[in-house]
């Protein structure tokens, strides 16, 4: 290696590495994902069409309450007036209201550190009367709650409750009857008296029926709101139940991934009762979603990263950036660490692969998903496609179309996974970086001309060194710890590229070099040297 | 240790080969001059070295088409890429009984010009870009090799450094190697001794081999024809391109003699396999003898004097036990 490119590198792995000390060590911001204490970033994001009339848009807001601590909440209001409305019942609602015109967007972001909630049944009484503010609320029938319909009363009756003295005895029997003899559907139905009936319905559906059937046995009981958030997905909304026993509610939810007697510490409560998540008036029409992002750090050094005292990091954190683009940052920050790996497997081990940062790319579309599940999604649009070329070849094509139709093919056969794949990994594959299709279809004429020029061995030689190569950057890709790193210590970057210089100068043989030249270091005899 | 082993024998590595000599010695601007074929033919039409002649060019598609009906009068030629690598895309034709054969298939009309539509599309060339498609005359191997290659034009690699030939091999086309003179395609690499162009050693797919796999005939000792000339067409031809580490390709017409078939700026390192020597030593003697490179360095020594530099460079290099 010559000096000058030893020098280059050690300073750029100097600079990278004295920024990334002084911020572990000066402003103590730690090292490693702190795996389940960090607090989330949640964002609601609600599109509204109005045509110029007077109108409004409500959200449930989330409060503080045991489990869940909202902090740092950040409405924006594009051009209508918001207010936050606190109802006796203990739900918030964020109003927006004015004159809504052809197209307005409101954010309502905020943090949230979450705990699980622990409620274990009491397992002996007595148990007191709900007093009058729960048993109005909670314990009467109502239009969306029927506890006094004749169904319900003869379903009670078929359970053979046991008496109230046990009255854990009662809710937990009303709770296995609805979690494990109602089948849970996708788009079932949400009427609870329709859900009995069927003895299927959708999520929300069982949640009124076991609702409905808790105050039919007169057990206090209402319907919550809430969000269940994900670290690599968007919130799912989702319906639960809780009821009142011993001056507290408990928390359940009958759904096949359910919980009873405790809420995890992933289901955040935007509000309870007969409400919607969003709902507008006076619009043409509204849609709205939800993103969440796990934060690695806990709120007061995320305070501490932003704290206007180190106005240098201050404008230089990632973490004052909108959730889309700090997801979309997390994303490409890891891009140098794959970089590194392919010029360690090019230049120092020496294996060819199909394009340079073909393996990069293809990683990074699929780091949603398992490697396994990638490697079987690659191949098997490249084996299809492949088969395609071969039936392409009678027609005898110009370059241009041809690739093109094989990137109709590729386009296609992707949109086939669609509708096959897991629903919610799909979609991600889809969201932020688009799915390389480009580089499917090159990759696939490039192993079609390279079996035919250098035959079908090297084909499939190369195609395994790509796979290697692919293999090794995904797990990077997928690893929560280097997304982490590299995006609070964005100076990393500056690491890798003192390395990529390092490789760069390396003049010492290739691993594939030793191997093809090993016999001349077996021969006796060995020229001046 | 192997790495260590190899460096005592001055095995250079591809990083080795980068760094220390095509990245320095070759520069950018020159390399146009040979990765693309019409110009190196070009070049050395102008300076008077034989080459190939050309007999039809087709850069856009519609001409792909009017290649044949220029080809009328011809019953040998070769199709390839102006700007392919390693070989690729390379298509040698024989006109036996009007028919168009390669090897022993036959190729329509049809196949001719899909493949000249292919190559001008850039499905061969280095980055892909938009090529032409050159059709030039096919050599007649001279006679005294020409037994040892019924698949194809056996060709000659002699490295050219700072305008010094140091490594000459001959690459025989095999059936493996489907009639191509390409290492890694299974053709057949034999060491030539530079100072007496007797051969030295062949290289079958990586292994040491005396014969020839095909037909079995003996390929070490023998003496190649003109190779005086050969090497004075290698040195010629690369001095010109103003690069510093060349691989010029040379084949031994039958009647034209050594032409230059193309020249290469990244020339493969499994010469060193073949003629069983590393390349560091003999690059490192001609460093010796010419001083150290400078940018842009002219050298006004005459063709006669660099090839007997080469061919001291060789002989001092060449292995103890067999001198």
């Amino acid at each position: 290696m010559s000096r000058a490119s030893l020098v280059v590198g050690a300073l750029l792995v100097a600079f990278g590495l004295a920024v990334f000390g002084l911020k572990l060590f000066a402003f103590e911001i730690p090292l490693a994902v702190s795996e389940g204490v960090g607090p989330w970033q949640v964002e609601l994001r609600v599109n509204v069409r109005g045509s110029g009339a007077r109108g409004s848009v409500r959200a449930l807001l989330p409060a503080s309450e045991a489990g869940q601590a909202i902090f740092e909440e950040n409405p924006t209001a594009d051009r209508l007036e918001f207010t936050v409305r606190e109802q006796d019942g203990g739900n918030r609602t964020g109003i927006w209201s004015g004159e809504i015109g052809p197209i307005h967007e409101v954010v309502y972001a905020f943090h949230v550190q979450m705990n699980a909630v622990e409620a274990p049944l009491p397992s002996t009484g007595p148990f007191p009367e709900p007093p009058r503010s729960i048993s109005v609320t909670s314990l009467a029938p109502s239009r969306t709650i029927p506890a006094d319909a004749p169904e319900v009363a003869a379903r009670l009756e078929r359970l053979e409750l046991p008496s109230m003295k046990d009255l854990p005895g009662r809710i937990r029997t009303i709770y296995q009857w609805v979690a494990n003899e109602v089948a849970s559907v996708e788009r079932g139905n949400d009427d609870p008296l329709l859900v009995l009936a069927n003895q299927e319905g959708s999520e929300a559906g069982k949640e009124f029926l076991l609702t409905t059937l808790m105050r039919g046995a007169g057990v206090p009981a209402r319907i919550v709101h809430g969000l269940e958030l994900r670290p690599d997905a968007t919130p799912r909304e989702r319906t639960w139940t809780e009821v009142w026993i011993a001056d507290r509610w408990v928390p359940m939810c009958a759904s096949p991934d359910g919980f009873f007697a405790r809420r995890p510490e992933n289901f955040l409560v935007l509000g309870r009762g007969n409400v919607a998540h969003v709902e507008a008036t006076s619009v043409v029409s509204v849609g709205h979603r939800y993103r969440s992002l796990r934060e690695h750090l806990r709120a007061d050094e995320i305070a501490n990263l932003l704290t206007p005292d180190n106005p240098v990091f201050e404008r230089l954190s990632f973490y004052r950036l909108p959730l889309p683009t700090q997801a979309a940052l997390r994303v490409l920050l890891l891009i140098p660490l794959g970089a590194v790996v392919i010029a360690l497997f090019r230049n120092v081990i020496g294996v060819q692969t199909y394009g340079t940062f073909m393996p990069i790319l293809i990683s990074l579309a699929l780091r949603e998903f398992s490697l396994w599940k990638s490697l079987a999604l690659v191949v098997g649009v490249i084996a299809f496609a492949l088969v395609l070329r071969r039936g392409l070849e009678f027609l005898r094509l110009l370059m241009v179309p041809r690739l093109s139709i094989m990137l109709c093919t590729v386009v296609l056969l992707v949109a086939a996974f669609a509708l096959v794949g897991d629903d919610t990994q799909t979609a991600s594959l889809f969201a932020g970086v688009l799915f390389p299709m480009v580089i499917l279809t090159m990759l696939t004429e490039r192993i079609f001309i390279t079996s035919a020029e250098e035959g079908v061995r090297q084909a499939v030689v190369r195609a395994g060194y790509s796979t290697a190569v692919a293999a090794t950057i995904h797990p990077i890709f997928q690893s929560a710890r280097a997304e982490y790193l590299m995006f609070t210590f964005p100076e990393l970057t500056f690491c890798a590229m003192g390395v990529l210089v390092w490789i760069g100068g390396y003049t010492g043989y290739r691993v594939t070099d030793l191997m093809r030249f090993r016999r001349l270091a077996q021969e006796q005899g060995a020229e001046a040297a | 240790m192997l790495p260590r082993r190899l460096l005592q024998r001055g095995v250079l590595g591809i990083n080795a080969r980068n760094q220390r000599y095509t990245l320095r010695v070759n520069e950018r601007r020159f390399y146009p001059l040979v990765d693309d074929k019409l110009a190196t033919k070009r070049m050395c039409h102008e300076a008077g070295i034989p080459v190939p002649r050309l007999l039809a060019v087709a850069e856009v598609n519609a001409q792909a088409k009017r290649l044949l009906p220029e080809l009328s009068d011809e019953s040998a030629f070769v199709l390839k890429p102006a700007r392919g690598a390693m070989g690729n895309g390379i298509l040698v034709l024989e006109v036996r009984d009007g028919k168009m054969m390669r090897g022993s298939r036959a190729v329509s009309a049809d196949d001719f010009v899909y493949h000249a539509a292919g190559i001008i599309s850039g499905l061969y060339s280095l980055a892909g870009h938009a090529d032409a498609a050159m059709v030039e005359e096919k050599l007649i191997t001279h006679p005294a090799i020409a037994p040892l290659a019924e698949d194809g034009v056996p060709d000659l690699r002699v490295i050219v450094y700072r305008g010094i030939p140091v490594m000459g091999m001959m690459r025989l086309p095999t059936r493996a190697s489907g009639g191509r003179a390409n290492l890694h395609q299974g053709a057949l690499g034999v060491g030539i001794d530079l100072e007496l162009g007797v051969t030295t050693h062949a290289m079958f797919r990586g292994e040491t081999t005396a014969r020839h796999p095909d037909n079995q005939r003996a390929l070490v000792g023998l003496a190649i024809p003109s190779f005086d000339d050969v090497l004075y067409t290698a040195v010629s031809a690369a001095a010109r391109t103003g690069l510093g580490y060349v691989g010029a390709d040379v084949v031994i017409d039958a009647r034209l003699g050594p032409a230059i078939l193309e020249l290469n700026a990244r020339p493969g390192l499994a010469i060193q396999l073949a003629n069983r020597a590393g390349l560091a030593p003999r690059l490192d003697a001609v460093d010796e003898a010419l001083g150290a490179w400078a940018r842009g360095e002219h050298n006004d020594m005459s063709t006669a004097a660099r090839v007997a530099l080469g061919r001291e460079v060789a002989r001092v290099a060449r292995p103890k036990a067999a001198a």
